[in-house]
C-alpha cells in the first residue's frame, strides 16, 4: 500500500472508524485470556445473576462469568472464519483464474459446479455434510470454505477474463508458456489486490455463517464459548435478562459491519471499484 | 465582466495535491480569452494540462485539484469559486462537457434516451413528455438515424460513433453557450471521426455556440476550429488563428508537432530477398464462433474472407482499413491468437499451426507482436527489464547474466535510460512503455514483427520517434514487419507495400505509392482525403478568419 493510498484512506472517517473497531475485536480475541476477569469454563456463582461489582455483566444460565465468555466468544468463530476465508480465496481464486485461462470445457465444468452449489441453500448443504461426516472443527472449516469459494470463483473468473484481453497475457500465450506459469506469473499477481478484498469480505460472511450454524447446533459445540451458542442459550431468559442475547448479537454484527465497511474503504482507496462482487 | 468575452483566463494556475502533501503544478499561469461563438482547439501531448484546462472551464477539477492562482471566468461567472458555480447553474446551462470515452461515460443499464431525458428533467425542469420529445429532437440534431427507436437502445447496442453523438446530444441538452469536447474522436476510426467532426462544426455554426475542443490530433483541430492553442507541461506555448499557427508556427514545439502530423515521404520498396516469401497467406477466412446449444459453430458473417498475400524477408507490408475492417483480426491469425476458419498460413515454406499452442517454439520465437495499448502489453507487476529478460531467457535460453547484458543493450538501442530497467510499467510514459514492448519483441530475435496499431495510443510527437526507432531496429535486424494501422501517415512512412482492407475483404493491394497516388477503392480514397485535411488548412489564406464574433 502506497503513501497515497494511506492518505486517501485517511480521508474516509467511516473506514478509519471501522478499521479501529476491527482492530479492537481482533485485540480482544487474541488477548481474551489476559483481559478476562475469570475462567470461561468455571462456574463462579449462581446462574443468571444480574451485573454487579465483581461480575460486570452478571452470570449466564450455568453461573459462568458472562463478560469472560463474551470476550472469549469470538476466538473459535474468528479462527474458523479466517481459515475458511483463506482456503476459499486460495482455492476459489485459482479455480476462477484457471476457468478464465483455459475456457472451453474447463470453464464450463467449473461454472456449472458453482451454479449447482449456489442453487442449494447453505444450511441444507452444511446439514448434509454434518450428517455424512460428523461434526468437527476441521470439517466446519472445510464446509464453510467450500461455500465461500463459490463467489470467489466468479469474481476471480471475471477478473481473469479481463486479464486474458491484456497484451501481456496474450504475449505470454504467444511465447508458448504453460497454463500454470501464465496463471501464477501473469494473472495471479494482477488479481492479488482483488483477492485480498475478497479474503476480508468472505471471512466476514463466513463469521456470520459460522455463528448461524452454531445457533442451529451445526457449528461450534458447547461448552466452547461462542457468540452463536450464547444467543441460543440466552433465548430462554430473553424476557428477564435481555443482555444475554443482545451482547453477543452486538459483538457479531459490529464485527461483520466493521469488516465490510473497512474493506470497502480500503478497496476504494486502492481504486478497486469492482471489488464488491459475487454471491 | 462584459458579455463580449465567453472565456477569460488570466494567469490561471491549477495544482494537484500529492501524497506527500506537496502540490504539483498542472497549469502554470495560462492566459487566454475566447469570444462567444468561436471554436478553440487545445492541442498538446498527454500531461500537457489540456484536459485539466477543459475541466477547469466547468469549475470541476479531478479529486485533489485546486485553483492556485489567477482568475478564470466563463460568461462572467467566476468558476474558481465553487459557490458561484453552484449558484449560477453553470454546468449544463452555460458550459457543458462531453467527456473522452463515450462508453464509460454512459450508464450501462439505462437506455440512452432516458439518460438525456434525465438531464432535461433535472436541469431544465421539463416534464416527462416534454423531456422525451426534446431528447428525440436533440438526437435527431446530432444526426442519429431513427432517433425515436434508438432512444430505447442501451449504450452497448450502439456503435462508437453513435455513442459519441449521444454524448454530444446530452451535452447540448440545456442549450449551453460553451461546449467543451475532450478528445471526442480518439476512440473512432478515420471516416467516423470525419463525420462526427463535421457534425460538431455544423451544430456550432447553427447555434452560434462557443466550442473548446481538446485533442492530441492536429488534423481534428484543423477540421473544426478557428483558433488553436498549443500546450506543453501546463504552459501555453502558442495561441492564434489555426491558419496562422499551422502555416507559420512560432515555437519550435509547435513545428515538431506539425511535422509529425504531416504525411511524410513514401517509404522505400525493398528489393525481394532470395528464396520464397517469409510469410504466405492462402485464402484466409475467419468468422467469429457463435454459441449454439451444444458447443459452437462459425458465424455466417465473416470477419475476414479470401485474404491472400506474400510477405518477403526484410520488407514492411502495411495493412490499412477502418475499424471493423478486420485488420486486427488478421494480426491475431498471423500470430496465432485465433485460428482461421479456412485457408492457411505458410511461414518460411512450412505450414504454420493455427493456434500458438500448435506452433513450435522456434516458430513462436520467429514471429513476435507489439500491441496497440502500451500499458496493458506489459505485466504491471514486473519491472520493465524483467519483462525483456524473461523473453530472452525463454526463447534464447540465455543465462541471467547474458540476458541482463543483452536486454540493457536493447534498452540503449531504443533510447531507453538504463534506470528504466528497474522501474514498473506504470512509472513510464506511453512512448517509453511502447519502446519496452518493442524491446521485448526484439529480445526474441524475430524474423517477422507484427505491429498492431503500435502508435495510435501515443501523442503525435512521440509517434514519429517510435516509428523511427522501429525502422532503425528493422534495418539492424533485417526482420520483416506486418504493420497494421488506420493512419495513412504511419503507413506511408513505414510500408513499401500496402494491403487495403474493407469489411473483411481485400479492397486493393500494391506498392504504397501506387495505391495512394491513384486509389481505385473507395476506402483508400477516403483515407487519402482525411489525411490531406491538415495540408489544406495550412495553405488557406489567413483572410478567412472569423475570430471577431
Amino acid at each position: 500500500m502506497t503513501n497515497e493510498t494511506l492518505l486517501r484512506l485517511g480521508r474516509r472517517p467511516a473506514a478509519v472508524t471501522a478499521l479501529t473497531v476491527v482492530a479492537l475485536h481482533l485485540g480482544a480475541a487474541v488477548f481474551a485470556p489476559l483481559l478476562s476477569p475469570a475462567d470461561p469454563y468455571a462456574m463462579i456463582g449462581f446462574p443468571l445473576m444480574p451485573p454487579d461489582g465483581t461480575n460486570l455483566l452478571g452470570t449466564d444460565e450455568l453461573g459462568r462469568d458472562f463478560l469472560t465468555r463474551l470476550l472469549h466468544g469470538g476466538r473459535t468463530a474468528l479462527l474458523v472464519a479466517f481459515a475458511s476465508g483463506a482456503l476459499a480465496v486460495g482455492g476459489g481464486g485459482l479455480a476462477g483464474l484457471a476457468a478464465a485461462r483455459y475456457g472451453g470445457w474447463v470453464d464450463d465444468a467449473i461454472c456449472r459446479l458453482v451454479d449447482m452449489q449456489l442453487a442449494l441453500p447453505s444450511i441444507l448443504f452444511v446439514s448434509l455434510f454434518v450428517a455424512g461426516f460428523g461434526q468437527s472443527l476441521p470439517m466446519l472449516v472445510l464446509v464453510v470454505a467450500l461455500l465461500m469459494s463459490m463467489g470467489v470463483v466468479r469474481t476471480a473468473r471475471a477478473q481473469g477474463l479481463g486479464l486474458m484481453e491484456q497484451g501481456f497475457v496474450k504475449a505470454a500465450i504467444l511465447r508458448g508458456e504453460t497454463g500454470f506459469s501464465i496463471i501464477l506469473r501473469e494473472m495471479l499477481p494482477n488479481a492479488a489486490e482483488l483477492l485480498a478484498v475478497e479474503l476480508a469480505l468472505r471471512s466476514s460472511s463466513a463469521l456470520l455463517l459460522v455463528s448461524a450454524l452454531s445457533f442451529l447446533s451445526l457449528g461450534i459445540s458447547a461448552p466452547t464459548p461462542d457468540w452463536g451458542l450464547m444467543i441460543r442459550d440466552g433465548l430462554t431468559s430473553m424476557r428477564t435478562e435481555p443482555w444475554l442475547v443482545a451482547a453477543p448479537a452486538a459483538m457479531i454484527s459490529s464485527l461483520v459491519i466493521a469488516i465490510n465497511v473497512a474493506t470497502e474503504g480500503v478497496a476504494e482507496a486502492l481504486g478497486l471499484e469492482a471489488a464488491r462482487g459475487g454471491a | 465582466m462584459s458579455t463580449t468575452t465567453l472565456i477569460d483566463a488570466r494567469d490561471l494556475s491549477v495544482g494537484y495535491e500529492m501524497a506527500d502533501g506537496g502540490l504539483r503544478t498542472v497549469l502554470d499561469r495560462v492566459r487566454f480569452g475566447l469570444a462567444p461563438g468561436v471554436a478553440l482547439g487545445i492541442v498538446g501531448e498527454s500531461g500537457s494540462g489540456k484536459t485539466t484546462l477543459g475541466r477547469a472551464l466547468l469549475g470541476h477539477l479531478r479529486d485533489g485539484g485546486r485553483f492556485t492562482g489567477g482568475t478564470l471566468t466563463v460568461a462572467g461567472i467566476d468558476v474558481t469559486d465553487a459557490r458561484s458555480v453552484a449558484r449560477s447553474g453553470l454546468r449544463g446551462r452555460i458550459a457543458a462537457m462531453a467527456p473522452q470515452n463515450p462508453l464509460s461515460s454512459l450508464t450501462h443499464h439505462l437506455a440512452v434516451g432516458a439518460q438525456i431525458e434525465e438531464i432535461l428533467r433535472l436541469r431544465a425542469g421539463l416534464s416527462r413528455t416534454a423531456a422525451r420529445d426534446r431528447a428525440i429532437a436533440l438526437m435527431a440534431e446530432t444526426g442519429l438515424p431513427d432517433p425515436a427507436r434508438l432512444a430505447r437502445r442501451y449504450p452497448h447496442q450502439l456503435s462508437g460513433g453513435q455513442r459519441q453523438r449521444v454524448i454530444i446530444a446530452a451535452a447540448l441538452a440545456c442549450d449551453p453557450a460553451l461546449l467543451v469536447l475532450d478528445e471526442p474522436t480518439s476512440a473512432l476510426d478515420k471516416s467516423t471521426e470525419a463525420q462526427v467532426l463535421d457534425l460538431v462544426a455544423g451544430i456550432r455554426a447553427e447555434r452560434g455556440m462557443g466550442l473548446v475542443l481538446i485533442s492530441h490530433d492536429l488534423n481534428v483541430v484543423a477540421r473544426v476550429c478557428d483558433r488553436v492553442m498549443v500546450m506543453r507541461h501546463g504552459r501555453l506555448v502558442e495561441e492564434g488563428p489555426v491558419e496562422a499557427v499551422y502555416s507559420a508556427p512560432q515555437a519550435q514545439y509547435t513545428r515538431d508537432l506539425l511535422d509529425s502530423a504531416r504525411p511524410t515521404r513514401a517509404a522505400p520498396v525493398r528489393p525481394r530477398g532470395a528464396g520464397g516469401p517469409l510469410l504466405r497467406a492462402e485464402a484466409l477466412h475467419f468468422a467469429y464462433p457463435e454459441a449454439t446449444l451444444l458447443g459452437s459453430r462459425a458465424r455466417k458473417a465473416a470477419a475476414l474472407s479470401d485474404i491472400a498475400f506474400d510477405l518477403h524477408r526484410g520488407e514492411t507490408l502495411g495493412v490499412i482499413g477502418e475499424s471493423g475492417s478486420g485488420k486486427s483480426t488478421l494480426a491475431a491469425l498471423v500470430c496465432g491468437l485465433r485460428a482461421p476458419t479456412a485457408g492457411r498460413l505458410l511461414f518460411d515454406g512450412a505450414a504454420l499451426g493455427a493456434l500458438a499452442g500448435r506452433r513450435s517454439r522456434e516458430q513462436l520465437r520467429r514471429i513476435q507482436i507489439v500491441f496497440q495499448d502500451p500499458l496493458s502489453s506489459l505485466n504491471p507487476r514486473l519491472r520493465c527489464g524483467e519483462s525483456v529478460m524473461h523473453a530472452m531467457r525463454h526463447f534464447l535460453g540465455a543465462g541471467s547474466r547474458e540476458a541482463r547484458e543483452r536486454s540493457a543493450g536493447l534498452f540503449a538501442q531504443l533510447g531507453l535510460e538504463p534506470d528504466l530497467f528497474e522501474r514498473y510499467p506504470r512509472q513510464l510514459s506511453g512512448g517509453q512503455q511502447q519502446r519496452v514492448a518493442i524491446a521485448r519483441a526484439f529480445a526474441a530475435e524475430p524474423d517477422l514483427l507484427i505491429c498492431d496499431e503500435v502508435t495510435s495510443a501515443l501523442d503525435a510527437a512521440v509517434q514519429g520517434q517510435v516509428l523511427d526507432l522501429l525502422a532503425s531496429m528493422q534495418a539492424r535486424s533485417g526482420c520483416a514487419i506486418l504493420l497494421i494501422t488506420h493512419d495513412l501517415g504511419v503507413l506511408r512512412r513505414m510500408a513499401g507495400r500496402t494491403l487495403v482492407l474493407d469489411k473483411g475483404r481485400m479492397a486493393e493491394s500494391g506498392t504504397t505509392a501506387e495505391v495512394f497516388s491513384s486509389p481505385r477503392s473507395t476506402t483508400a480514397a477516403a483515407l487519402l482525403a482525411a489525411a490531406h485535411q491538415i495540408e489544406r488548412r495550412s495553405t488557406t489564406p489567413i483572410q478567412t478568419l472569423e475570430t471577431t464574433a
